[in-house]
């Protein structure tokens, strides 16, 4: 490489998307879809940031997506212990069998339902940075910009996966989130489009489980 | 030499404990003050068995607080006094020394220390005030010795002959017990003897003595004046006429003679003091509940001075429940006002925890959000059922182990949770060996106990994992619809719209598989008979719906989504 572009390359205003990931120390998590991981950086999901998921209708396969990993995630593993996954305000109830079915640890999962909306934001933020969940999914209308910047913020410092949910309309705002994608029923299932992922480059995934 | 040593050894082992044993020993003098000077010896030649009568088993420090009037009721460095009425007249008790300094001194009426200095503060006496400060004193100097006695109004006696050899010697010992009681603001004096009554004496003079050997105790009080005695004014008087000014020359007055004239309980205070008769005492206990007061003086509404406060009364506690090698897991602070019925808040806690932070930061998160109806003028806070500190086995620190095992903790979030939203708002879940899918399943309070995890073998053998998940997701893969279970279940099931003999919901459904029949529950009062079909909606969604056999069949439910 030319001195001339080695130079420019050490200016800081100039940004590498490939070794932000690297810098970044984006651990992946195996996600469980082979197919999938072939496109997020780290081959899998950013373990220690936030991912936001896209989607208009929930049920369209937003949790069979999360399953391996957050199974994995609540099983004790050689290295570490067993984590805890806290869903913050889910829209309907987690059923029990299947998440057993799926391989998640059921005395691992802690569920928060706050009475006001406002709450949940406040509940992700402190099991985020508590450091005691390894995921923290959560369910809100009122995440915006600087939201997702807390979000991401406290997933760093409590070194936990934080998973939000919002509606599609949202792809246009800007996030904070290390990792963006959108679900969408596809001709044979659920399509993947990874809107932003951080050192990755945008792709989609036809069919994610089949 | 042992062998002389023997049975003077026997007989000091067996005085005292037979002597604090027997509690008629301290009331038959009083009965028959006839036969007293046949127990007692004679004062000036003590002789050798009665001397050693609580002499080297016990040492007693009393400790006299001669402001505690003023101290109990107001704490601060400005001039300040306090005032007791006496014959329709307010009459200054005490004041402290920036008061003294303007003049005002003990006696000086209200009215006249007034226009002495009009900025004095000035506050009636307290004695149910001072009674409890006394108390809470006995219960912290617990941590010294075994043995505390209350001696109303201003006196602490510390039995110390025990504790010696933990706290390093007298003088250390002391040393601590002295600076404990400035720093919590109190001025105080003492002294140490091996009877309570010639320490009390020795403080109430301000005599700063040490006397171990029960040989020196007449010699040492002789000179004290009678009126440290704390006997009545009239009988000093009475002494003062005879000619009689300091507790030696009341001691050589004959015995018959001088219980006839004071009473032999006096007599027997002299036997007391210098050691020829026992003198048993109550132990002092701190009650085993926690109960703490903070009186502000002045209604306040600045939430960070009340958490200020709190924080003290926080302190209080864990010293309290230190000292006893206990934990609470419930406290509570109750914030009075002076127009207002008193605000409560109370503060809960997965596992039982003293630490002042932990308890602090719950309070902090409850706090911001405490309506407080009116200035606060008193805080209280008292602890819940006290359990027993049980110490649990910790992975040592540089160990790999340790870095990550944050994930153990859960608790203390879960209870930063409940503080600001309310408990029902936490839970966890179980599953429970049931066919009804409502029913399959329940909530599992965290603060029934902690939700520990089964420890990871425990789990393999209960769910098969994870062979038997590798088996399962590989049957999901192949063959997506075996007895799968929806990911998200409905709160109740929801009745779905019917379009050319089919549900409905965003769009007509495509059955998939089905049915799965189940008709269960027929015991209680709430069986069912449905058939579950899975089916996929026009979005790609696939639910789990049935119909309902028991009522009519044509019509068809949602109950989940598989997510």
């Amino acid at each position: 490489m030319s001195d001339a572009l080695e130079a420019l390359l050490k200016n800081p205003r100039i940004w590498r998307g490939q070794t932000q990931a690297e810098d970044l120390n984006w651990q992946g998590l195996a996600s469980g879809y082979p197919r999938l991981d072939q496109h997020l950086p780290g081959g899998g999901w950013p373990k220690h940031a936030l991912t936001e998921i896209l989607l208009d209708h929930y049920g369209t396969g937003e949790l069979q997506l999360l399953m391996p990993a957050l199974a994995s995630l609540s099983q004790p593993q050689e290295d570490r212990e067993a984590g805890w996954i806290a869903w913050i305000a889910p829209p309907f109830e987690p059923y029990p069998p299947a998440l057993m079915q799926w391989g998640v640890n059921l005395s691992r999962v802690l569920i928060v339902r706050p009475k006001k909306p406002q709450e949940s934001l406040w509940a992700a933020e402190q099991a985020l940075s508590s450091g005691n969940c390894a995921a923290v999914l959560l369910w809100s209308t009122r995440l915006d910009d600087a939201a997702s910047r807390r979000l991401q913020l406290a997933a760093e410092t409590g070194q936990s996966w934080a998973i939000a949910f919002r509606s599609l309309a949202a792809s246009s705002q800007p996030s904070a989130a290390a990792l963006r994608i959108r679900l969408e029923a596809g001709a044979t299932g659920t399509d993947i489009g990874i809107l932003k992922s951080r050192g990755g480059r945008p792709a989609v995934v036809r069919d994610y489980a089949g | 030499m042992p062998i002389p040593d023997k049975p003077s050894a026997r007989s000091r082992e067996v005085a005292p404990t037979s002597s604090l044993k027997n509690p008629h020993s301290r009331a038959q003098p009083r009965q028959a003050p006839e036969q007293l000077s046949l127990v007692a010896t004679d004062f000036k030649n003590p002789s050798p068995l009665s001397a050693p009568v609580g002499s080297l088993r016990q040492l007693w420090l009393c400790v006299y607080l001669p402001m505690l009037p003023l101290e109990a009721v107001i704490n601060s460095p400005q001039a300040a006094a306090v005032f007791e009425e006496g014959q329709g007249i307010r009459r200054v008790l005490l004041a402290n020394a920036e008061a003294g300094a303007a003049g005002i001194s003990p006696g000086l009426s209200v009215n006249a220390a007034l226009a002495l200095m009009p900025t004095l503060r000035l506050e009636e006496r307290r004695p149910d005030r001072e009674a409890r400060v006394l108390k809470d004193l006995a219960g912290w100097s617990e941590k010294f010795t075994a043995f505390t006695s209350v001696e109303k109004p201003s006196l602490l006696l510390l039995e110390l002959a025990g504790s010696l050899r933990l706290f390093g010697g007298l003088k250390t010992l002391r040393e601590r017990i002295v600076r404990g009681f400035v720093s919590q603001g109190f001025h105080v004096r003492v002294a140490i003897a091996p009877t309570p009554l010639a320490a009390t004496w020795l403080a109430r003079a301000g005599q700063k003595v040490c006397i171990r050997d029960a040989r020196h105790l007449v010699g040492k009080l002789s000179p004290l004046p009678i009126t440290c005695l704390g006997w009545p004014e009239a009988v000093c008087k009475a002494l003062q006429g005879m000619g009689v000014t300091v507790v030696g020359e009341a001691l050589r007055l004959p015995r018959q003679g001088f219980a006839k004239r004071f009473g032999a309980s006096r007599l027997l205070e002299f036997d007391r003091a210098t050691g020829a008769m026992p003198d048993p005492r109550a132990s002092y206990r701190a009650p085993e509940r926690f109960v703490a007061d903070y009186d502000l003086y002045e209604e306040q509404s600045d939430s960070h001075l009340l958490l200020n406060v709190c924080h003290e009364l926080l302190k209080k506690l864990e010293r309290f429940l230190l000292s006893r090698q206990m934990l609470v897991q419930h406290v509570e602070f109750i914030f009075f006002h002076l127009q207002e019925p008193a605000t409560h808040l109370s503060l809960g806690c997965v596992q039982a925890d003293r630490a002042v932070q932990h308890w602090f930061d719950l309070l902090e998160i409850k706090f911001d959000r405490l309506p407080l109806p009116a200035p606060v003028i008193a805080i209280r806070l008292s602890a819940g059922q006290t359990q027993g500190f049980t110490a649990e086995n910790d992975v040592l620190p540089f160990t790999k182990k340790e870095r990550q095992g944050r994930n153990t903790s859960i608790t203390h979030l879960a209870e930063r949770l409940c503080a600001r939203m309310g408990k029902e708002t936490v839970h966890g879940i179980e599953t429970v060996a049931e066919h009804r899918p409502q029913y399959t399943w329940r909530r599992r309070d965290v603060f029934d106990g902690v939700p520990h995890c089964a420890s990871a073998s425990n789990y393999r053998d209960l769910t098969g994992y994870p062979d038997e998940l590798a088996l399962l997701t590989d049957v999901h893969r192949t063959n997506s619809l075996v007895l799968r279970r929806p990911l998200w279940m409905l709160q109740a099931p929801e009745l779905l719209a019917i379009k050319n003999d089919m549900p409905c919901y965003q769009g007509v459904l495509q059955i998939l598989d089905g049915p799965e029949r189940l008709e269960t529950g027929w015991w209680d009062a709430d069986g069912i008979a449905r058939d579950y079909f899975v089916a996929r909606n026009p979005r790609g969604i696939h639910l789990w719906i049935f119909k309902d056999r028991a009522r009519d069949s044509s019509f068809w439910y949602l109950h989940g989504m598989f997510g």
